[in-house]
């Protein structure tokens, strides 16, 4: 059996880690290069008629990128830009967990065609509030209000809860239920989820 | 040390949660990573006979095509309940065997995922294919008395007295036939493997509920040394017991990264996950119930068929909990497997006790209205402190006193208990359904480490797995009262198989397992800090001690165990293996309760079921953590009004397999199905059952959901519907 | 997925010389809902998309007009869920709009887009090993036999019982909508219950549309009937669900007398359909429980349950009387 020290010291290389690795992948984004980088060009091998490019701009960095045409909005966010807060959880637009803001709006980035942002403007979990300050008021309420279990779904929460505050759909608790249901929590945090939406939407501004 | 009840605080990791900082499996995006994708069986049993990956490999970007002709040296790692690490002891591609649709007959890997995917699309099958056997009522099906099989040693038959003449005896009795759905997990994240190869090492990142059965899961299928496999979860995106063994596709991926040296990420697609591991089996159930005139409950026989697959039997233990509800003295179970071509059924949240209270509160509600009684009355009439099948004390059981909170919260005494007899604005029927449920206390052995140091940091390393339960947030909890540190300075370092041994978190047993492991080493802790300081604490703090004396850290270790395990068990768990206790310990036998009121609305019409509330008390002992506790019975709620009313995991006899296999057509319930859930803790710590008297919530919190709809459902509408789920069709 | 290469057109006309320089392989991608949600079950395997979100020609809408409201292609199925003048004046295309999948999904669907969804059969969406005359065709339809719980019941064939899921295209059958088409050979208009094909034995052809026509625009007569209008869902949770059966229904009132009324029922038919028996049923008479019943019964009239969904036809029945009783009130409230 391992030594009991070197342990507990692995423990808090892997809490330095944790926080570290994602503290670094914020300070840095966009991690990859967006072209001549590590990551293997889409066109290598391939037929060059099947790849794109598209300039995108993700919580205000703007990104020139080659990509499959046939890649999601969620996996270059995923796994070209290193901007992990968005999930997949069905692939298929029927969860939610894959919730951002495209020119405002809340969309689902799995169903949506990456070159369906060129030009235009996403905003990510990531984005919603600085790295080191102030968490955005729904962000924060979900944490009062425990909006939250295993925190997959929370991302796409969130950005749909925003989105639901500034699409002027939360004037009510059924309200919200009903603009909130895009978006499944399998642990069941609904009542938190609503809560929480309830307290922070007069706390946004032009709410 | 305060036995006060403790004050609600945040979540530990919610500040990371809602900035999307917390990492699971697949947020490994690293430049180099390479993709995998899986091509599975379309038919429901047979031989591949031809596998032609020559259209897959010709794809751009493909880097490797594994399937059983070139799989290499690999092995089963054998089912968990058999004594193995995984979900079920049939490892895909180790064959050209197939035992059911949309087992795995291919990995693909590729320099990007949209290459991966195609790829496996492109792999061409050909099979020879035999009949299948899907369901319970498949003609042909085998059927398999538990009794008859290995499992009634860890799983006896349970019986008490002589149930059938009391049965025949009774005055009054009940004989009703349920059933219940095959019904699938369905956690938000998708399962995913990243595995590389690192100095020789194997490390494995992937969300599991047992990190170490995983691990040895790996070392037994791959013939590796234990000290050279890591596995790493520290955050779970949902378990529900989804996620309890090592599953399907972990090897596969570890092969890969190995054949190819590069760090290698599978993420199974939803609709694979259905056939890619366990889920809950398709029961039924025939209960009869016996009482005499004054509502003394005097014989109970619960009988189940449930289904396994053709590999493996995965236990059918539902009469160990429809026996604990109430005293009754004769008491008869019997389980049946049926054999059917599917993957290894497995642990749904609330497995046996979820059906199981179904059934068996269902017939209670039945029997209520056969005597006239009303439902709470004649359930706190049958209560016990005696377990009727060991005659062992119960050490605690405050169920009563749940159906007396829940019953005035609910306001059950403005009940009118004729059905159809209460009527909405809007002309619904309305019900009032009651239930309650029971959930065996278990406890697993836990190793704990304690780290203090002189900058203020607290560090517990302990077996846990965090799914959103709350197990980081208690453990801050109990640490930092006990050491007298605020809970933000705690950090619970867990789901690492290098800091602690990661025995299983499931069984509603991690709290229980893992807090008085805590406290203990926090006792240590201040043992320790006491010889440092001869002359006293003085109300300093550990960092203000170690700076006195000019250390830099102090550090213990404890062992916990369940009462009556023997200490072999701590060998058992470091080499991956389930060594839970309980619910019968040598002295007690513990339980959690909980009380359920539901009130649903039958629109007249269409027969639409809302359920605009539900009342939830539960007797849990000691709640460590009341905000996550809270959270925790509003999710058993939701899932208890899923099972009852919105999924099934549909099943054409024809294809085997399940054909609703999205989130589209599976329906779990979204926002706009829920209603008000008023929940209250009884917080009456069980000291008998550990030293921090806490007992399990995460299962308790479903039972009893369903029937208490089912029972407001009858009370709304006058039917009786005895399958779950009941839907429009069945109330139309 | 199939890789496919990928072209934005500019405009109508040159959307639509592309689709047919580009052969059967091509598709034209909107809002991505539908076609993007195929391709990656490999149901749909273009290999060249045609991108028309930038026609912004398209992407408007006019519910101001006197004679007809006009709804461009592309306009959002948010945005014109949020119409005001709708909501007064056609509460029935609004509510199916927003009674429609979920706010994320709205924000990214077209309007054309949506009247050309798909069926959710899973047999359909399944792929290999499952017998599906629309996707394969010639391979047989495995719902016939198996579970069909959700499957048509009205205007299905031995070869397909696939239902039509969509909600936007129902409530537009009850006000007699047009659909303006751009082919290689000019612009046609096509009455919107004129698009929809019965899948008689071929039921891989969904539409009267030829492959290289683009929708431009639907055309609403107006009519005063919007007003006392609703659509009415059913569905097995309480949002983000296909309908078990819908109804869209207008009403004019004499009094207690029906004047006019169009019914349309969703949720029970291979496509959108037009319920005009039941509007027969109903015209001159008073509206009770009984003639509303009475309506819904010949709505569902002709019905053929398969094994498992005998019970919608129940309830689609109910539907229509209840969506007429619930526009009933709209016009008590006028």
């Amino acid at each position: 059996m391992t030594d009991p020290g070197d342990l507990v010291a692995r423990a808090l290389a892997i809490l330095t880690e944790e926080a570290g690795t994602w503290r670094a992948r914020q300070a840095a984004a966009p991690m990859l290069p967006a072209a001549g980088g590590t990551k293997p060009e889409p066109g290598t091998g391939g037929d060059p008629a099947h790849v794109v490019s598209v300039r995108l701009t993700v919580n205000g960095t703007s990104h020139t990128l080659s990509i499959d045409a046939r890649c999601s909005l969620l996996d270059v966010l995923r796994e070209r830009l290193a901007l992990t807060g968005a999930k997949k959880g069905c692939d298929h637009g029927q969860c939610g967990a894959c919730t951002v803001h495209l020119d405002g709006r809340s969309v689902l980035s799995c169903l949506t065609p990456a070159v369906h942002a060129d030009g235009r403007q996403a905003t990510t979990i990531e984005g919603l509030s600085p790295p080191a300050g102030d968490m955005h008021p729904m962000q924060q309420a979900f944490i009062d209000h425990d909006g939250l279990q295993c925190g997959y779904c929370t991302p796409g929460q969130i950005m749909a809860a925003v989105a639901c505050v500034n699409e002027g759909h939360a004037t009510s608790q059924a309200q919200i239920r009903e603009y909130m249901s895009g978006n499944i929590c399998r642990c069941g945090a609904y009542a938190g989820i609503v809560a929480a939406i309830q307290d922070a939407a007069p706390k946004m501004a032009g709410a | 040390m305060s036995d006060a009840p403790f004050p609600d605080v945040p979540r530990s990791d919610a500040h990371d949660k809602v900035r999307g900082a917390v990492l699971f499996g697949a947020d490994d995006t690293r430049p180099d990573i390479l993709h995998a994708a899986l091509a599975t069986a379309t038919i429901g049993k047979g031989r591949i006979v031809a596998l032609d990956t020559s259209a897959a490999g010709a794809a751009p970007g493909i880097r490797l095509i594994l399937t059983h002709e070139n799989l290499g040296h690999v092995k089963s790692a054998g089912f968990l309940m058999a004594g193995g690490h995984a979900f079920q002891s049939l490892q895909p591609m180790l064959s050209p065997a197939i035992a059911y649709r949309g087992q795995p007959i291919a990995l693909v890997v590729a320099d990007t995922l949209e290459r991966a995917v195609e790829a496996a699309a492109r792999v061409q099958a050909t099979y020879s294919t035999e009949p299948i056997s899907v369901t319970l009522d498949a003609p042909g099906a085998e059927i398999i008395e538990q009794a008859n099989t290995p499992l009634s040693k860890h799983f006896p038959e349970i019986i008490a007295g002589d149930a059938d003449s009391a049965f025949a005896a009774a005055a009054v009795r009940i004989d009703a036939r349920f059933t219940t759905a095959p019904q699938h997990h369905n956690p938000m994240e998708l399962i995913a493997t990243v595995a590389e190869w690192k100095d020789g090492k194997l490390i494995v990142h992937e969300s599991t509920q047992n990190a170490e059965g995983l691990r040895h899961g790996l070392v037994a299928a791959l013939g590796l040394l234990p000290e050279r496999v890591e596995v790493i979860s520290p955050y779970i995106g949902g378990g529900f017991g989804q996620k309890y063994a090592m599953q399907m596709q972990t090897v596969l991926v570890a092969v890969a990264a190995r054949r190819l040296g590069q760090a290698v990420k599978l993420v199974v697609p939803r609709a694979q996950i259905f056939h890619d591991c366990s889920f809950r089996p398709a029961i039924r159930h025939r209960v009869r119930l016996g009482a005499d005139r004054s509502g003394n409950m005097v014989a109970a026989i619960h009988e189940v068929d449930a289904q396994t697959s053709r590999h493996d039997l995965f236990p059918a233990h539902y009469g160990a909990v429809s026996s604990r509800l109430y005293g009754i003295k004769n008491f008869r179970a019997r389980a049946r497997f049926v054999r059917n071509d599917v993957q290894t059924p497995g642990y749904m949240r609330a497995p046996f006790e979820h059906a199981a209270c179904f059934a068996l509160e269902c017939a209670v509600d039945e029997l209520a209205y056969s005597l006239g009684r009303d439902p709470v009355a004649l359930r706190l009439a049958n209560d016990t402190a005696t377990d009727a099948i060991s005659n062992l004390p119960l050490s605690s059981r405050h169920v009563g006193e749940c159906l007396r909170r829940g019953a005035e919260r609910f306001g059950w005494g403005k009940r009118s208990i004729t059905p159809q007899s209460m009527r909405a604005d809007d002309g619904s029927f309305i019900g009032w359904g009651v239930a309650i449920g029971a959930y065996p206390c278990l406890i697993a052995p836990a190793v704990a480490r304690l780290r203090v140091t002189v900058e203020g940091g607290v560090f517990i390393s302990i077996g846990a797995h965090e799914m959103g339960q709350g197990i980081r947030t208690a453990l801050a909890a109990a640490v930092a009262r006990k050491l007298g540190v605020p809970a933000a300075n705690v950090s619970a370092v867990i789901g690492d198989t290098c800091v602690s041994p990661q025995h299983m978190t499931a069984g509603s047993w991690g709290t229980a397992s893992a807090i008085p492991a805590a406290n203990e080493a926090a006792d240590a802790m201040l043992n320790a800090l006491a010889r440092l300081s001869p002359r006293g604490a003085n109300g300093r703090t550990p960092a203000q001690i170690l700076r006195a004396v000019g250390r830099a850290f102090l550090e213990v270790e404890v062992r916990t165990k369940a009462p009556g395990q023997p200490d072999e068990v701590y060998g058992r768990i470091a080499a991956g293996h389930l060594s839970f206790g309980g619910p019968v310990y040598p002295e007690f036998v513990t339980f959690s309760y909980s009380a359920h009121f539901a009130e649903v609305h039958v629109e007249a019409s269409t027969c639409r079921v809302r359920i605009p509330r539900v009342v939830s008390v539960i007797d849990c002992g000691r709640v460590i953590s009341p905000r996550t506790a809270a959270s925790q019975v509003r999710g058993g709620v939701v899932w208890g009004i899923g099972a009852a009313l919105r999924e099934v995991s549909e099943v054409d006899s024809r294809y085997g397999g399940f054909l609703n296999a999205d989130l589209a057509e599976y329906m779990v319930p979204v926002n706009a199905d829920i209603g008000c859930i008023d929940v209250e803790f009884i917080d009456k710590p069980d000291f008998k059952f550990n030293s921090a008297g806490v007992k399990g919530l995460g299962e308790v919190s479903l039972v009893g959901v369903a029937p208490a709809i089912a029972n407001a459902v009858y009370h709304a509408t006058g039917r009786r519907v005895r399958n779950l789920p009941i839907r429009i069709e069945h109330l139309l | 997925m199939r890789p496919f290469t990928y072209t934005k057109a500019a405009t109508a006309a040159d959307a639509v010389g592309a689709m047919a320089a580009a052969g059967p392989g091509a598709r034209f991608l909107a809002g991505g809902t539908t076609l993007y949600d195929l391709i990656k079950l490999n149901v749909e395997t273009p290999s060249a998309i045609i991108d028309i979100n930038s026609l912004a020609e398209l992407d408007g809408f006019d519910t101001s007009g006197s004679n007809e409201l006009v709804f461009g292609a592309l306009a959002r199925m948010s945005d014109v869920a949020a119409d005001e003048r709708l909501m007064r004046d056609y509460p029935a295309l609004l509510e199916s709009l927003w009674m429609a999948a979920s706010p994320q999904l709205r924000n990214m669907a077209s309007l054309g887009g949506n009247l050309l969804q798909r069926t959710r059969c899973g047999y359909f969406r399944g792929g290999e090993p499952f017998a599906c005359n629309k996707r394969k065709p010639g391979s047989g339809c495995a719902a016939r036999e198996g579970i069909n719980r959700g499957h048509a019941l009205l205007g299905g064939s031995e070869s397909c019982i696939a239902v039509y899921p969509g909600d936007w295209a129902i409530a537009l059958s009850a006000f007699d909508a047009k659909v303006d088409v751009l082919g290689p050979t000019g612009e046609r208009t096509i009455a919107l219950e004129d698009l929809y094909r019965e899948p008689g034995t071929t039921p891989q052809i969904e539409t009267a549309l030829d492959s290289t026509e683009l929708i431009l625009r639907i055309r609403v007569p107006a009519t005063p009937l919007g007003r006392a209008s609703t659509y009415h869902k059913i569905r097995d949770r309480e949002s983000f669900a296909f309908a078990l059966a819908s109804a869209a229904v207008a009403l004019q009132m004499d009094a207690d007398m029906v004047r006019d009324v169009r019914i349309a029922v969703g949720g029970v038919a291979t496509t959108p359909r037009r319920a005009r028996r039941a509007e027969e049923t109903l015209v001159g008479q008073p509206l009770t429980a009984r003639t509303a019943r009475a309506a819904g019964e010949a709505a569902l009239h002709g019905a053929m349950p398969s094994a498992a969904n005998r019970f919608r036809i129940e309830l689609g029945v109910r539907t229509v009387a209840d969506a007429l009783m619930i526009a009933r009130q709209r016009a008590c409230r006028r």
